[in-house]
């Protein structure tokens, strides 16, 4: 029997830039819905998989399970549980080595890029709750839940419905050995010292980095770029930017850098980088982040970035709905039940 | 910028420096309670030092806190002399209370500390009281109440928070999530996952920060102070954190394993933030073990400092009870003076 694995991430949407931008609050409550809407949606093909769900301690697996409808077999995934990204990471192994036929996950762009660096070919539909979102669509999860059976199906051909993400990899030597850090969308640098409460904060803290698409519609380094030079998600390579204090910058541009937060960000340097080409960044002191959270301190050193082409599949929901209706997988030919009154 | 510029060296330095103190105080009164020397109750702050640090680091001098029964923490985070703590650990006349006071209430209001508390959630509406003073008297200051996870079940909490809250007041609710209410886990406790999502009852921003690291709390700390100081209204901030000892000195722990305690004993706010300073090449271990030492041998003085001081005498027992003492307690007052409380 088919099956599609579900992730939801109880931890995504709950950081500093509820306080600091204008990021929503998005609870649990909210999430176990969202888990719910995407059974409802497995329920739009004849056949529908059955589902696997990462274990939580909000409720959300729970609910989903129990709420369940009834052409769909929901359990609940048997792995050991600590509350933390870690499990995202195992979940995803785990969907891997299973051999899920789609996965859907409800989080931000970190939760995806947990499940991006485990989930190997899985296509991957991914659906925004958290704050800082590049790479996961804002779609209902009714919505993905139709694109996730249409995929694990096999009514639209995966060629056909998904693409392969970049994946920007960093690495550092430092005095106490080699830093590694894997990010999906951007990884950027920050002249503050500490991780801190992982957000980036002050637009006047970025100094740059490498981007694996950009888009002025994004959030983050990746509309930076993309207000200049707009490279899709599945284009080769990346963009690596330098910035500068706007008001020496020979080049200037408005962008989104967070919820909330239109800035001026001054561009020294903007350069397209193909696939595995490295740029050099020096780190005096600073922290270098994975999709808009300060993730690794570093002190004296330079740090490498490169994009590389073994990010997620991830499933396009438009363009496989579309295509699941030419491929008339949405239409019903066997009789509908009588209803009595 | 607050009191403790994590973004400097000397910052960092005063923040290990406080860490490492209180961690040092609470381990001998811990020892000295076991051995009888230390009267009433005492519930040590060990393994939460960045909450109280990482909070007091962004706030200013002059700033407000209101503490919790779990107070000595706060109390040196806050700058107040742990001479002087452990004389009231003691129950002596040169304790901040003049040694009636012990470990739950130890307060010192000209630095700020309003007092910890031995009513669980007590300190919020001092919190929100304070901030109202502030307000009122149009000064720049803020007022923070510390609570535990417990204390997010109580109901003078949500009423310090809804005032505080509609009033647009400049208070932080600092939530000490340390994973146990006494011996309840949380989520035995508690309808949310997360305590801040409680802040969405009262239309405050709330947010959840690593409490085992002493550069999330101040930062959120102080977006927080930054937003009550412009006139937004307070913030709940809750902080992960967790006690390595029993939730008294005393507890058998039945609720809890081993286990447990060393995996959050993995992240110890204070290695770790030590090990960030060495890997910055800002600190050798040799000068960690300096300052270790030296903030030994100041607790050290402080315990003899305690033990040598003179106890209060029973013609003072109705003393620092008023600001303004009232005509009965006076009477008594004189009576106690007059024969030194026999009758």
């Amino acid at each position: 029997m088919t099956r599609v694995g579900l992730i939801g991430n109880p931890a995504a949407g709950r950081d500093i830039r509820r306080l600091t931008g204008g990021a929503s609050v998005v609870d649990n409550y909210a999430k176990r819905r969202v888990a719910e809407c995407v059974l409802a949606g497995l329920t739009a093909v004849t056949e529908p998989p059955n589902v696997q769900i990462m274990p939580d301690r909000a409720g959300i697996a729970d609910h989903a399970r129990d709420e369940s409808p009834d052409e769909v077999d929901a359990s609940i995934l048997e792995i050991p549980l600590e509350g933390t990204a870690a499990d995202t990471r195992r979940a995803a192994a785990r969907f891997r080595e299973d051999g899920v036929a789609a996965v859907v996950v409800l989080g931000g762009d970190g939760t995806t890029r947990d499940v991006a660096c485990e989930i190997g070919d899985v296509p991957v539909v991914a659906v925004s709750t958290g704050t800082n979102n590049v790479v996961p669509s804002a779609v209902d999860g009714t919505v993905a839940g139709v694109a996730a059976a249409l995929v694990a199906t096999g009514a639209v051909p995966e060629a056909d419905a998904t693409a392969r993400h970049g994946m920007i990899e960093a690495r550092a030597e430092t005095a106490t050995g080699e830093r590694r850090l894997s990010a999906l969308a951007a990884a950027e640098l920050s002249s503050r010292s500490f991780v801190g409460t992982r957000a980036l904060l002050d637009p006047g803290d970025l100094r740059g980095g490498v981007v694996s698409r950009a888009h002025p519609g994004d959030v983050g380094l990746a509309a930076v770029a993309g207000a200049v030079e707009a490279v899709a998600p599945d284009d080769p390579g990346g963009v690596a930017l330098r910035l500068s204090d706007p008001a020496e910058a020979s080049r200037t541009v408005r962008a989104v850098l967070a919820p909330g937060v239109t800035a001026t960000v001054g561009i020294e340097s903007i350069e397209r980088l193909e696939w595995d080409e490295a740029v050099r960044f020096d780190v005096p002191d600073g922290v270098v982040g994975a999709d808009g959270e300060r993730e690794l301190e570093l002190t004296d050193t330079t740090v490498e970035l490169r994009v590389v082409p073994d990010g997620p599949r991830l499933v396009d929901v438009d363009a496989t709905l579309a295509a699941g209706a030419d491929a008339g997988a949405l239409e019903r030919t066997d009789p509908l039940p009588t209803t009595e009154d | 910028m607050g009191e403790i510029d994590l973004q400097s060296r000397d910052g960092r330095a005063e923040a290990l420096r406080r860490m490492l103190t209180i961690r040092a105080f609470d381990s001998e009164a811990g020892d000295r309670f076991a051995d009888g020397e230390i009267p009433g109750f005492v519930h040590l702050y060990i393994g939460e030092e960045a909450v109280g640090v990482g909070t007091c680091a962004a706030l200013e001098s002059d700033d407000y806190i209101a503490s919790t029964h779990r107070g000595h923490g706060h109390c040196i985070a806050k700058g107040l002399d742990p001479k002087y703590m452990m004389a009231e650990l003691y129950g002596k006349a040169e304790g901040y209370c003049n040694g009636k006071g012990g470990s739950m209430h130890i307060a010192d209001v000209d630095a700020g500390m309003l007092g910890a508390n031995g009513i669980v959630g007590a300190g919020p509406p001092l919190a929100t009281g304070a901030a109202l003073s502030i307000d009122y008297q149009d000064r720049d200051q803020v007022a923070v109440g510390f609570l535990g996870d417990g204390a997010v079940a109580q109901g003078q909490v949500h009423e310090a928070i809804n005032l505080a809250a509609t009033w647009d007041l400049p208070a932080i609710f600092v939530v000490e999530n340390n994973q146990y209410g006494e011996g309840t886990p949380v989520e035995k406790q508690h309808n949310v996952d997360n305590l801040s999502d409680t802040a969405q009852a009262h239309d405050i921003p709330g947010l959840t920060v690593d409490g085992m690291d002493v550069t999330a709390v101040a930062e959120a700390v102080g977006e927080a102070r930054a937003r009550a100081r412009a006139g937004d209204g307070p913030t709940l901030v809750e902080a992960e954190t967790y006690r390595y000892r029993g939730h008294y000195e005393g507890d058998e722990e039945p609720y809890r394993d081993e286990a447990e305690i060393e995996r959050w004993k993995d992240r110890d706010p204070i290695e770790s933030f030590r090990d960030r300073l060495i890997d910055r090449g800002e600190l050798t271990a040799e000068e960690f073990d300096e300052m270790e030492a030296e903030i030994e041998a100041e607790i050290q003085a402080a315990v003899e400092y305690a033990q040598e001081a003179d106890e209060p005498t029973p013609d003072e027992a109705y003393d620092d009870m008023f600001a303004e003492t009232p005509p009965e307690i006076e009477r008594f007052a004189t009576v106690a003076r007059t024969d030194g409380g026999e009758r």
